[in-house]
C-alpha cells in the first residue's frame, strides 16, 4: 500500500479505471436523481431543477406514509421469518460431517443461480388458487372429509361443503412467503459464518458445566452468534426493503412496496421528480439502519475500552 | 491399597469407522491422586478424557463414577468437570460470571453462588479480576478462570486437557507447582492427559503410557523410569540408548547386541525365544574416561551444556551414536578435549535392561 502511494502513477494506473467506472455509472446517475428530487416536471420528457422541496413534503401525504410502513412492515417480519428459519438450516449445516458440507450450502446457495424472475413465476404457480399448495390442501381436505364421510359425518359438512382454496397471490401472506424464499440465502451464510467460527469446546464446557441443550443454546450460542444474527438481519432487511419483482408479481398489484409506487411515478405517473425524492429517501433509511448498527458496535467497543482503563 | 477407584473405565474400546482410536483400556483412578494420560499426539488420551467427559461414548466397554454406570449419561450429567486445552472461558462474561456459570445450572440460591465464586476466584488468586471480561486477561488468567469454574462444581473427579501446553516455558514451570499444590488443597482426583514426559513425571502420582490406542505401561514415575515395560515406554520416559539384541538364549545371562558385542548381564532376562529384544542403557549408566581403557571404545562428539550437567553425543566404532549424562565437573573436563578425540565408555550394566521392543 505504502508503494502504492509513494508511485503516483502506479498508484493512478490503478486507481483511475475502478473510480472512472465508479463515478460514471454509480455517482453520477445518483447526482442526477438527486437534481430531479429537487425538480419539477415542466413538459412530458423534461424536468427542471428548480431547488424545490415539494417532493420530499409530499413524502409525508398519508397514503405515502402508509405505503413505507407497509414496506417496513413486510420488510421487518419477512426477516423475522428469515432469522427464525435460517438459524435453524445455519446450525444444521455447521454441525454437519464436513463431508456434506459443501452439498449443503449448495442447495443453499443454488436459487441464486437461477433467474429471480423464473423463481417468482415458479412461486407464482406454486402459490396459485390452483397452485401446488392448495392441490395439497384439497388432496387432504379430500382425504379428511371422506374419513368423515365413512364414520357417518357425511351428512353435517363439518368441512364446508367444498374445498375453499388458500388465496396467496395479492396478499401480505404471498409477499411474505416470495420475500422469505427469495431472501433466505442472505440470513443463512452469514450466520453460518459466525457458526462455523465458534469452537465447539465452548459449547462443550457449557454442557460439562451442567447445563442442558436448550440453556446452551440461550447462553452461549446465541450470544456468541449474535454479530452473525445482526448482519444477516441487516443485509436480508435491505434489498427486501427495496424489493421490487417480489411485491409487483405476487402482490399482483395489490400489495405494493415503496419499489413498486417508485416505478409508476417513472413510468405510468411520469412524475419522475416526486420518484426521485422516492428513491432517495430509500437510499437515506438504509444509510440510517448502518448508522444505527455502526453506532451501536462502536459503543460496544467503547464500553470494552473503558473497562481497560 | 484396596481404595474403591473413583472412576473404573472398564475395556473401553473406540472406533471412529475403520480407525480403533482406543483399544480395550481398562484404568481404575483412585480418591485424590494426580493421574496422567500419557502418551504422542494420536494415541488416544485425548479420546478417552472426553470419554471420561461424556462428549464421546466407548464402542465396546463401560465408565463408572463412584462404582455406577456413567457411559450414556449425557456431560451435563456427570459429577466431573473439565478444564479446556483452550480453556473456553466465554468471551461474552465477566470472570465471575463464567466461574457462576455452573452453579446456575444447579439452582443454588444466589447467595450461596456469591460466595462461592469469591471463594473459588480467591483459590485461583484472581479476586480482583471478577469484573474483568475475558479478553483483558493474560493466557494464565484465563487458564485460573477454567480451573476456578470447574472446581467450584466440586467435582469428583478434575479432567485436565494438556493444561500446561499454551503457556509460555516460564508460566508452566510455575503452574506445575501450583496445580499440585491446588490437587493438595482441594482433594479432588486430577486426571490430565499430556504429552509432555517431563509435566507427567513431575505431577503425577500415577501414569498411563498410551500408544497407538493401547495402553503400554501403567505405574508411578520411578517405576516407569526404573522398569519400563518395553522400548517404547523406555524411549518416552527420559532419553535411553537402544540397542538391538541379536541372539539371547531365553534364561542366559549374556546376550550378544548390536555395535557392543557379547555383553554379560546382572540378571537373565526370560522372554520366549524369538521375541525381538532391545538392549536399553539410560545415559546416566555410562560413564566417559578419556583416552583408551577398558570398556566399549568410541570418539567424542557434540558436548551440549546443560548448567548442572551436560549430554555427551559419542560415536562409536560403527558409527553408531550414544547419548551419555555426565555432570558439570567432568563435562567441562570434555569440553577441553577436541571433536574426534577417544574417548572410553564404561556401561553399568546391572542398570542396563534388556526389554521386548514392544509389549503388545
Amino acid at each position: 500500500m505504502e508503494d502504492f502511494r509513494r508511485n503516483l502513477r502506479v498508484f493512478l494506473a490503478f486507481f483511475t479505471p475502478s473510480f472512472g467506472w465508479l463515478a460514471l455509472f454509480f455517482l453520477a446517475p445518483l447526482v442526477i436523481i438527486f437534481l430531479y428530487s429537487v425538480g419539477e416536471t415542466v413538459s412530458l420528457t423534461e424536468v427542471k431543477t428548480t431547488w424545490t422541496f415539494a417532493n420530499y413534503a409530499r413524502l409525508t401525504e398519508p397514503e405515502i406514509v402508509t405505503l413505507f410502513i407497509r414496506s417496513l412492515w413486510l420488510a421487518g417480519i419477512s426477516t423475522v421469518i428469515c432469522l427464525l428459519v435460517g438459524y435453524p438450516v445455519a446450525l444444521v449445516i455447521a454441525t454437519a460431517p464436513p463431508k456434506w458440507k459443501p452439498w449443503l450450502l449448495l442447495i443453499v446457495i443454488l436459487p441464486f443461480w437461477t433467474n429471480l424472475l423464473i423463481r417468482t413465476y415458479a412461486l407464482l404457480n406454486i402459490l396459485g388458487t390452483r397452485g401446488r399448495v392448495n392441490d395439497l390442501f384439497e388432496w387432504i381436505w379430500v382425504q379428511a372429509d371422506g374419513a368423515l364421510r365413512f364414520v357417518g359425518l357425511g351428512e353435517y359438512q363439518l368441512l364446508g361443503e367444498e374445498y375453499e382454496p388458500i388465496v396467496f397471490l395479492g396478499r401480505w401472506s404471498g409477499v411474505i412467503i416470495g420475500l422469505v424464499y427469495v431472501h433466505l440465502p442472505f440470513t443463512v451464510l452469514p450466520i453460518y459464518a459466525a457458526l462455523e467460527r465458534l469452537e465447539r469446546s465452548y459449547l462443550e464446557a457449557s454442557l460439562d458445566l451442567g447445563a442442558g441443550q436448550w440453556r446452551t443454546f440461550r447462553s452461549i450460542l446465541l450470544p456468541m452468534t449474535m454479530v452473525g444474527v445482526i448482519t444477516a438481519a441487516i443485509i436480508t432487511f435491505i434489498p427486501m426493503l427495496g424489493s421490487y419483482l417480489t411485491p409487483a408479481l405476487l402482490g399482483r398489484g395489490q400489495v405494493d412496496m415503496i419499489a413498486n409506487v417508485i416505478e409508476r411515478q417513472f413510468k405510468g405517473a411520469n412524475d419522475w421528480p416526486f420518484g426521485a425524492a422516492m428513491s432517495l429517501f430509500l437510499l437515506y433509511v438504509t444509510f440510517i439502519i448502518l448508522a444505527l448498527q455502526a453506532i451501536a458496535a462502536m459503543r460496544r467497543s467503547r464500553l470494552r475500552g473503558r473497562e481497560h482503563g | 491399597m484396596t481404595q474403591t477407584p473413583i472412576i473404573s473405565i472398564r475395556n473401553v474400546t473406540k472406533r471412529f469407522g475403520s480407525f480403533t482410536a482406543l483399544e480395550d483400556i481398562s484404568i481404575d483412578i483412585r480418591p485424590g491422586e494426580i493421574f496422567a494420560l500419557l502418551g504422542p499426539s494420536g494415541c488416544g488420551k485425548s479420546t478417552l478424557l472426553r470419554i471420561i467427559a461424556g462428549f464421546e461414548t466407548p464402542t465396546e466397554g463401560d465408565i463408572l463414577i463412584d462404582g455406577k454406570d456413567m457411559t450414556e449419561v449425557p456431560p451435563n450429567k456427570r459429577p466431573v468437570n473439565m478444564v479446556f486445552q483452550s480453556y473456553a472461558v466465554f468471551p461474552h462474561m465477566s470472570v465471575a460470571d463464567n466461574v457462576a456459570y455452573g452453579l446456575k445450572m444447579d439452582k443454588l440460591p444466589a447467595a450461596e453462588i456469591k460466595t462461592k465464586v469469591a471463594e473459588a476466584l480467591k483459590q485461583v488468586h484472581l479476586s480482583e479480576f471478577s469484573h474483568r471480561m475475558p479478553d483483558q486477561l493474560s493466557g494464565g488468567q484465563r487458564q485460573r478462570v477454567a480451573l476456578a469454574r470447574a472446581l467450584v462444581k466440586r467435582p469428583r473427579v478434575l479432567l485436565l486437557d494438556e493444561p500446561l501446553s499454551a503457556l509460555d516455558a516460564k508460566l508452566r514451570d510455575a503452574m506445575r507447582l501450583e496445580l499440585v499444590k491446588l490437587q493438595q488443597t482441594v482433594g479432588v482426583s486430577f486426571i490430565m492427559v499430556t504429552h509432555d514426559q517431563s509435566e507427567a513425571l513431575a505431577m503425577a502420582d500415577r501414569i498411563a503410557v498410551l500408544d497407538q490406542g493401547r495402553l503400554r505401561q501403567l505405574a508411578d514415575p520411578v517405576t516407569l523410569y526404573r522398569k519400563p515395560a518395553d522400548a517404547f515406554v523406555a524411549d518416552f520416559i527420559g532419553r535411553v540408548n537402544l540397542f538391538e539384541v541379536t541372539a539371547h538364549e531365553p534364561g542366559s545371562t549374556t546376550a550378544t547386541v548390536a555395535s557392543l558385542g557379547e555383553i554379560a548381564l546382572a540378571a537373565a532376562a526370560a522372554y520366549p525365544e524369538g521375541e525381538a529384544l532391545v538392549l536399553a542403557v539410560r545415559p546416566e549408566h555410562i560413564r566417559l574416561t578419556a583416552g583408551e581403557g577398558p570398556g566399549v571404545p568410541a570418539t567424542l562428539g557434540d558436548v551440549a551444556f546443560q548448567g548442572d550437567s551436560s549430554i555427551v553425543e559419542v560415536t562409536l566404532a560403527d558409527g553408531r551414536s550414544v547419548q551419555v549424562l555426565e555432570d558439570a565437573a567432568e563435562s567441562a573436563r570434555l569440553m577441553q578435549l577436541d571433536p574426534g578425540a577417544i574417548v572410553t565408555l564404561e556401561i553399568d550394566w546391572t542398570k542396563a535392561a534388556i526389554l521386548r521392543r514392544s509389549a503388545l
